[in-house]
């Protein structure tokens, strides 16, 4: 520390207008933020609405809040080192069953009601250049709260999970030909006999 | 010295005359025969919402809308500007408004989905995307 930086130290402590009003007023801060925040929730002024889109503002500290969240919780997690063929066809088929209607595909649109969800669910062709494999399998695993994505690992396996995410890593590679060619070829295989694959965790779709 | 204070005045005159008369081509040569938004009958302000609702900006990327930093398709931010529209059709507001309804009719196996947008809510995006025009 050089001698100057310790004279204003000594001089900030020593000072009648020192680290005392410094707290007050940090102090004060704090409680005028309370106060306001107080005032927003209890009188209603924060709009819950889905039909009226998110302030600015809150939506940018909203989304860099869920960014950080998953980075943060998703770091020491390992995904596989590859995903198989099989993995990537057991993610479509519970995509195609469980996401697409809010994510939509390749050449596919979501619901109409996604439409009136607020924040819209988006669309996932570059969510792989986007996160890291096992940021997917946390987002999609431990959903987001006040978007209506669910934690799916609650209804499924890991196993079934990491199937999701073999998918996703496999959407930029897709064409909306290539998807419909899938979903021809499932709705061939699975002919009469279709149902969503099974919450029972015993029930593991993944091949290891 | 009066032709001192005269001579000025005249040429002062000249060059606001001129300016008015040229400026209305100066506008031309900025801005070609486009027709406006207003002419076209959409609502950018209702257009802007439906960018949003529909999840634009997963795939666009769209100067002004919060979020739409989608890199899957070409970005949105300066359509006006653009000369075709996915490459296949001249970029005309019919031609958009065709094109935001019917993706998969003008390209098939594109990877944009008919998302269903009505006609006015065409014709909403479609002024939204041309908007300052």
């Amino acid at each position: 520390m050089s001698s100057r930086t310790r004279e204003a130290i000594e001089h900030f402590f020593s000072s009648p207008r020192g680290p005392l009003t410094w707290l007050v007023g940090v102090a004060c801060g704090f409680a005028a933020m309370g106060a306001g925040a107080l005032v927003v929730i209890e009188g209603g002024i924060f709009n819950a609405t889905a039909s009226t889109p998110h302030i600015p503002a809150v939506a940018l500290a909203a989304h860099t809040a869920f960014i950080r969240s998953v980075e943060v919780r998703a770091k020491g997690i390992t995904p596989p080192a590859r995903f198989t063929p099989v993995e990537v066809t057991a993610g479509f088929r519970d995509y195609d069953a469980s996401c697409a209607s809010c994510h939509g595909a390749p050449g596919v649109s979501n619901a109409r009601w996604a439409h009136a969800m607020t924040p819209p669910p988006p669309y996932l062709e570059d969510a792989a250049r986007r996160w890291r494999p096992e940021e997917l399998y946390w987002i999609v695993g431990q959903g987001v709260k006040m978007t209506a994505m669910p934690a799916w690992r609650e209804v499924r396996s890991d196993g079934q999970v990491w199937d999701l995410v073999a998918f996703l890593e496999a959407l930029p590679y897709l064409t909306a030909a290539d998807y419909a060619r899938m979903r021809a070829t499932a709705a061939n295989t699975t002919a009469g006999a279709s149902r969503p694959p099974s919450p029972n965790p015993q029930g593991l779709s993944r091949s290891d | 010295m009066t032709r001192v204070s005269v001579w000025p005045l005249k040429t002062v005159a000249f060059i606001i005359l001129a300016a008015a008369g040229l400026s209305p081509l100066v506008a031309c040569v900025r801005r070609p025969a486009e027709p406006t938004w207003a002419k076209f009958g959409g609502d950018p302000g209702q257009g802007a919402i439906l960018v949003g609702r529909f999840s634009c900006g997963a795939c666009h990327e769209i100067a002004g809308v919060q979020g739409a930093n989608g890199k899957v398709g070409p970005p949105l931010s300066t359509f006006a500007d653009r000369t075709m529209i996915a490459g296949v059709l001249p970029n005309t507001p019919e031609n958009l408004v065709r094109w935001l309804r019917h993706p998969q009719a003008v390209v098939p196996g594109n990877a944009m989905p008919d998302v269903g947008l009505s006609d006015s809510q065409a014709r909403d995006v479609a002024a939204y995307l041309y908007r300052g025009r």
